[in-house]
């Protein structure tokens, strides 16, 4: 596998304007093979990042960031400017990572979560990687929607509006989501 | 800002930094909400360490290819099927519409016939019954001077008539439609009109010897 060392990143999603949403949307409907490579350059760090996070391995991480920018190629022409586009990418890309998610429930022969989660090697030394390990699988044991409410607030460092629009819930039920979940994975967080 | 024991959670789930700073302050002379802040920060502060990235170099290209290829890609039979569906769909409904509206004037048409012939039938059966009743008071006078048997028995025979009509009468009421009932009113009213034709010929029989 060609893959190179995994990196933390602390880097929030870049904000753009509604025209040049707009505009993005439209070149992506068009055809415009430049606007994918620029929209991979500007978001394929968070996009792997949410999609490992959701799905545990970076392969099945990967197959979503490419089914993504397909879904996005069929459906840009939809785009109503509603919400960010940075918004609608990561609502594109969470559904898929649910869908991979739902197929891999249906696999009889479904490896447990343990084995796949890859450890690699990543640079940053701050936290002990046993809590990161620890907490990974907690996540993965989390309701889909509450892992993509953590995962997109506490690891993405996304706001409640962002993840209400992405997951079709309101800011409120977006702030109380993290709450119950932050509460227990503290409890379970204690017992391990 | 002074808080208690109790509020700590509200902080937690107001999140704002305000809100921690306040959880904070309050937890430097709590030891239990001490607590209860720093394992809510380090879980906060372990999920930061796993946004997490990789390089693949092949990704990009993996993917530019997959795009390309879509574009390039015939339509895809889910595809095909909606676009044949949108189609039949576009140019059955005016035909459906067509034709139901076709089919409504054809039975809105043969409504109107069965209600003209209905009321035909009824009016024909009016004057019928008129006429009847005529020739009913013609022999009235007869069959009620009249003690001979044969009239007595005419008689009887009229007034079972009479009350099966009446009945029959009764169910066309209910049901205007049905055919059979009114073959079978028009059958007892010919009864009846041979009856009282037999009641006069008797009667011209007596009188002219």
């Amino acid at each position: 596998m060609l893959q190179a060392a995994m990196t933390t990143v602390l880097h929030p999603v870049p904000a753009s304007s509604g025209s040049e949403d707009r505009r993005i949307a439209a070149a992506c409907a068009a055809g415009d093979a430049q606007i994918f490579e620029d929209i991979y350059r500007r978001f394929g760090a968070s996009l792997k990042s949410i999609a490992w996070n959701h799905l545990g391995n970076i392969s099945d991480a990967e197959d979503a960031v490419q089914e993504t920018f397909l879904k996005i190629h069929r459906s840009a022409s939809t785009y109503t400017g509603e919400a960010s586009f940075s918004t609608w990418i990561f609502r594109i890309l969470v559904n898929t990572c649910y869908d991979v998610l739902r197929k891999r429930k249906r696999r009889i022969d479904e490896a447990p979560i343990e084995d796949m989660v890859e450890t690699a090697e990543r640079t940053a030394p701050s936290v002990d990687e046993a809590k990161r390990m620890t907490l990974r699988k907690l996540l993965h044991e989390l309701p889909e929607q509450r892992r993509s409410v953590f995962t997109l607030f506490e690891i993405e460092g996304l706001s409640h509006a962002e993840i209400g629009e992405i997951l079709g819930i309101t800011e409120g039920n977006s702030k109380w989501i993290l709450f119950a979940t932050k509460k227990d994975l503290q409890t379970k967080w204690k017992r391990k | 800002m002074t808080i208690t024991c109790n509020q700590i959670d509200d902080l937690l789930f107001d999140g704002s930094p305000l809100a921690m700073e306040t959880a904070a302050r309050h937890a430097a002379e709590c030891d239990a909400c001490a607590q209860t802040l720093a394992a809510w920060n380090e879980l906060s502060d372990t999920a930061q360490s796993l946004r997490t990235t990789w390089d693949n170099d092949t990704l990009w290209p993996r993917i530019e290819r997959a795009i390309r290829a879509e574009r390039k890609r015939p339509m895809r039979w889910t595809s095909r099927a909606a676009a044949a569906i949108f189609i039949i769909a576009a140019l059955g409904a005016p035909l459906f519409y067509m034709l139901r509206v076709q089919t409504r004037e054809a039975a809105f048409d043969r409504t109107i016939i069965r209600v003209s012939a209905l009321d035909e039938v009824e009016r024909t059966e009016r004057d019928y019954t008129r006429a009847i009743r005529n020739l009913e008071k013609l022999t009235d006078a007869k069959l009620e001077d009249s003690e001979s048997p044969l009239m007595v028995s005419y008689k009887e025979k009229l007034m079972l008539l009479d009350d099966a009509i009446a009945e029959c009468e009764a169910n066309i009421d209910h049901n205007r439609q049905n055919a059979h009932l009114r073959k079978q009113l028009l059958a007892m009213y010919s009864e009846k009109q041979q009856t009282l034709q037999d009641v006069l010929r008797e009667d011209s029989d007596v009188s002219n010897p």
